[in-house]
């Protein structure tokens, strides 16, 4: 089946606010250190933009008829950041679809590769982060 | 110009982070959650690891190395699973330090394992 037309789907967006508690919380799930000035956690740059984007993940997968029960994977992921992300800052995120192709490995089978860019802007509507995932979703059983 | 970067390690990946950081993530993927899960689907006998906490090895290393830098870009691949349990080691090797932006390649490693995580980083230091 072709997920073609999926191509260039924007995703629904939100908002997205992290308070200095929510970055202990997942600084301390990683074994970082918070950092005292304020500036989240680096890695808040992947985890806002996926949380308020609008979409979650078995939302994103149902719509190329995955279930997330079925083990999807990250292949790879790419993140800029223009300047750090602080704590308890009002941001909006945005993204889209990319695309969808269909691969075959020689040891994972047939699994499709979901592709997503995700924005993240300010108040003022400058790019704080942007985000590009490469997702992969085995179709076990699949030509 | 080529030095490397400070190891950063986890002795044991926990399976009790794993869920904390499912909760923050609201990622119900049970290879995260559940063994059980992971070996219905043939993946292996343990919890897999979330890909963003892998990626947040590698920051953390790279926040340790390189106090007060801030972060530009890292693009990464995800090679291989990282099982609960596992001692995973972050590691980076500078390959390019200029007008005060630093380049360098970084991964991270399971002890007995594959490489798990392999990219590139692009840093700006902070004034002198």
């Amino acid at each position: 089946m072709s997920f073609d037309h999926l191509a260039g789907t924007a995703l629904p967006g939100g908002d997205a606010r992290i308070s200095a508690a929510e970055d202990r919380r997942l600084v301390e799930a990683i074994g970082g250190v918070p950092d005292p000035s304020g500036a989240l956690h680096p890695l808040w740059a992947f985890v806002a933009m996926r949380g308020g984007v609008g979409v979650t993940i078995p939302e994103l997968f149902a719509l190329v008829e995955f279930d997330v029960a079925d083990g999807p994977m990250i292949g790879s992921t790419e993140l800029e950041w223009r300047r750090p992300l602080q704590a308890g800052e009002a941001y909006r995120v945005g993204g889209e679809i990319v695309g969808v192709e269909r691969r075959h490995g020689r040891r994972t089978g047939a699994f499709d590769l979901m592709r997503v860019r995700e924005r993240l802007l300010d108040g003022d509507g400058a790019e704080v982060a942007t985000a590009a995932h490469a997702f992969v979703l085995p179709r076990r059983g699949a030509a | 110009v080529s030095d490397a970067l400070a190891a950063w390690a986890v002795e044991s990946v926990s399976a009790e982070r794993m869920r904390a950081l499912a909760a923050v993530l609201g990622d119900p993927n049970p290879i995260h959650l559940d063994a059980a899960a992971v070996r219905a689907l043939g993946l292996g006998d343990r919890q897999i690891n979330q890909g963003p906490a892998n990626l947040g090895y590698v920051i953390n290393m790279l926040q340790a190395a390189l106090p007060g830098a801030a972060f530009a870009g890292l693009r990464v691949r995800f090679l291989a699973p990282v099982f609960a349990g596992d001692r995973a080691v972050a590691g980076g090797r500078v390959e390019a330090r200029a007008a005060g932006r630093v380049d360098a390649a970084v991964w991270l490693d399971v002890d007995g394992g594959p490489r798990a995580v392999e990219g590139t980083a692009t840093l700006i230091l902070p004034p002198d």
